[in-house]
């Protein structure tokens, strides 16, 4: 039974578990590179954290080229995109994610994030419902600038409709 | 100036506390709503509230957080018990008793066994860890600049070696998230290091955009994968639920109490390591429970004590996660970490000074939880039955509103549009952490420690005049060294015994 199971497990995806430890390790040279000329105190937590980060990377890494060999994963991102069917949806959203950043300031909060939430909401829902998600996209942006700019008066992205609503609250 | 903690002072808390049930009841409400929504934890729910709880007195902010955090604790049972699907990881180990309970047609008696242990567990270690916290600060007086390095090396061990599933995983995230932390200029010469060049973060990597990135924004596309959280069997399932047999449930709990107390503190006791969580409590708990039952056959049948042990367990670990952040400034779980990041913003500096300073800082936490717990005792059985249709909510709509919400509320603290740009970098960070097995919660704990811990040693070679060997100049601090290794020794020595006995029975 227990012999099934192990030679049931799916083969890790390596590739994509590179990932992390990849970032770490480029990260750290860096960091080491901006503090070269920084005095010894000022050094030391950074080199004994960052050579250890790097030691484990490379044991990481050691392990990973040995499990390769011997067959029990493969260098590849299948971790990172599965399920494929959902790589242009979630693709479609960091892209309205992204935009969402870029628009906020200037159309501000209420505007952007029903903006956001209708589209995301649409897609996701491959354009079903639409109604129902105008509404509640609606609902939500405005029950959000109630609750956050008007009741709470919080430093949200402010754009034309909260300026024109200022002059009710 | 020695402060008196007596039973005056904490019947004046309680009552204080009591003020706030205008915060605490709709913060149960809350917590028990997104509790039952898987991927939804009290950890999100408190980010995407950033903006209300930064605006609030920090002693309305903290009551309305762990409220939210003690209640979604709860709530976490209810999708585990009914339809299979725990609501946080801290419920994993609650549906190994609880769903057979419910197809055996005991599902309402399962939910109100889950709501008495997760009530007497909580209660009875908020008031435990509440009474022994004068004593249990004075412990933080004994622990200098070496101490701490130890510590925070310790903490950053446990989460990999305890939380993570894979040690190596564990720790290469953990230590990402120091080195992450060590961006800034330093304390004493103020260097800027690792900015790219940003301005932005000379004053160290702002911990509100890390924190929405490494959990909400990685949470919400992660989460789209599944359009749908129940399936119809589920869905079936919560449709015939009745009252019918509630009070039988409660009454049945009651007579096992023994067994809730027992459980409870084990999750008291694994709640105040830091990294070790409910998930970890629960599973012990379950472990133990059956271990030490007379009738060990019966756990996975929908056995009563097979649902009390994780429950009270992953109840009794709220209040204990809370003690290391209050006592020694170390967060003991991803909510810790949150309400550390909310009194940082109030400048409210954690540790052994604010139980002078600032009780009803230091003691409202748990005064809250008390009181939440005790309110919850009438609010939690009439609402259960409507809360657990929560669980029906389709990702479709949950994704977007995590974003957008979250990613506001990272531009609040500095009004940067930057830090939401910073907030969706670590959203892909945490994403690609959670899709390959890198635990987020400790590159987070590791954003946060990054800053303390190099305080620490600045101050530590000042004193020493710059000689490294300060780090082994303490005894209580080697004793420490000696607990770092052995618990990082020891999953590998587990591991492989246990490798060698699958071994010999495959062999066999």
């Amino acid at each position: 039974m227990k012999k099934n199971q192990i030679q049931n497990t799916e083969p890790r995806s390596i590739g994509s578990e590179l990932i992390i430890p990849i970032i770490g390790f480029f990260f750290t040279i860096y960091y080491f590179y901006t503090i070269i000329d920084a005095p010894w105190t000022a050094q030391v937590a950074a080199f004994i954290v960052g050579a250890l980060l790097i030691i484990f990377i490379i044991i990481f890494i050691i392990r990973s080229v040995k499990s390769i060999n011997m067959g029990h994963g493969s260098l590849n991102f299948e971790n990172l995109i599965k399920p494929k069917a959902l790589v242009p949806k979630r693709l479609i959203i960091l892209g309205l994610t992204i935009a969402f950043i870029f628009i906020v300031p200037h159309l501000g909060f209420t505007i952007t994030t029903f903006l956001f939430l209708a589209i995301a909401m649409m897609v996701l829902n491959n354009f079903q419902n639409k109604r129902f998600i105008i509404f509640l996209s609606a609902t939500l942006s405005l029950g959000g600038y109630l609750l956050f700019i008007v009741a709470f008066d919080t430093r949200f992205p402010a754009g034309p409709f909260e300026i024109f609503m200022k002059g009710f609250f | 100036m020695e402060m008196e903690y007596d039973f005056a002072f904490f019947g004046e808390m309680f009552f204080r506390t009591f003020s706030l049930w205008w915060v605490i009841l709709p913060a149960i409400f809350l917590g028990l709503v997104v509790g039952a929504i898987p991927g939804f934890s009290a950890a999100n729910t408190i980010i995407i509230l950033l903006p209300m709880t930064l605006a609030m007195d920090p002693e309305i902010g903290l009551t309305f957080m762990v409220a939210l955090y003690a209640s979604s604790r709860m709530g976490a049972g209810i999708p585990a018990i009914l339809v299979n699907i725990p609501g946080t990881a801290g419920a994993a180990a609650t549906p190994l008793d609880g769903y057979p309970m419910t197809k055996n047609g005991r599902g309402q008696q399962a939910l109100a066994m889950s709501f008495t242990a997760s009530i007497a567990g909580g209660l009875l270690t908020t008031v435990i860890a509440l009474f022994s916290l004068p004593w249990l600060s004075q412990i933080a007086y004994y622990l200098h600049s070496v101490e701490m390095i130890v510590i925070m090396f310790f903490g950053i061990s446990l989460i990999a070696t305890i939380a993570a599933k894979d040690t190596l995983k564990g720790l290469i995230a953990g230590f990402f998230g120091l080195m992450i932390g060590f961006i800034g200029t330093d304390v004493v010469y103020e260097t800027p290091r690792g900015t790219f060049g940003f301005l932005e973060l000379y004053d160290k990597v702002p911990l509100i955009p890390a924190l929405v990135g490494l959990f909400a924004v990685s949470e919400a596309f992660a989460i789209i994968e599944n359009r749908s959280i129940v399936s119809e069997n589920g869905l079936s399932t919560m449709k015939k639920s009745s009252w019918a047999k509630t009070f039988e449930g409660v009454r049945i709990a009651g007579t096992k109490w023994w067994h809730i107390i027992w459980n409870s503190l084990i999750g008291l006791i694994i709640g105040v390591v830091p990294g070790a969580g409910a998930a970890i409590a629960s599973f012990v708990a379950y472990q133990q429970s059956k271990t030490f039952s007379k009738t060990p056959e019966l756990y996975g049948t929908g056995h009563v004590e097979g649902l009390i042990a994780p429950e009270s367990a992953n109840n009794g670990v709220t209040s204990g996660t809370l003690v290391p952040l209050l006592v020694i400034g170390i967060p003991g779980g991803a909510t810790a970490a949150i309400m550390l990041v909310v009194l940082q913003f109030h400048g409210v500096t954690v540790g052994p000074d604010l139980f002078m300073t600032s009780p009803e800082l230091a003691f409202g936490p748990f005064m809250a939880m008390a009181v939440t717990y005790a309110l919850m005792i009438i609010m939690v059985l009439p609402l259960a039955r409507y809360m657990s249709n929560i669980t029906v909510v389709s990702t479709v709509y949950m994704a977007p509103i995590i974003i957008a919400f979250t990613l506001v509320g990272s531009f609040v603290p500095r009004a940067y549009l930057f830090d939401m740009n910073l907030a969706l970098i670590f959203g892909v960070i945490g994403y690609v952490a959670r899709k390959t097995g890198y635990h987020v919660a400790a590159i987070l704990i590791g954003v946060i420690l990054g800053p303390l811990m190099e305080t620490y040693f600045l101050r530590a070679l000042r004193m020493s005049e710059g000689d490294i060997m300060v780090i082994f100049s303490s005894s209580i601090g080697n004793t420490l060294w000696v607990f770092l290794i052995i618990s990082m020794a020891l999953p590998y020595i587990i591991e492989k015994r246990r490798n060698k006995d699958v071994t010999i029975v495959t062999n066999d």
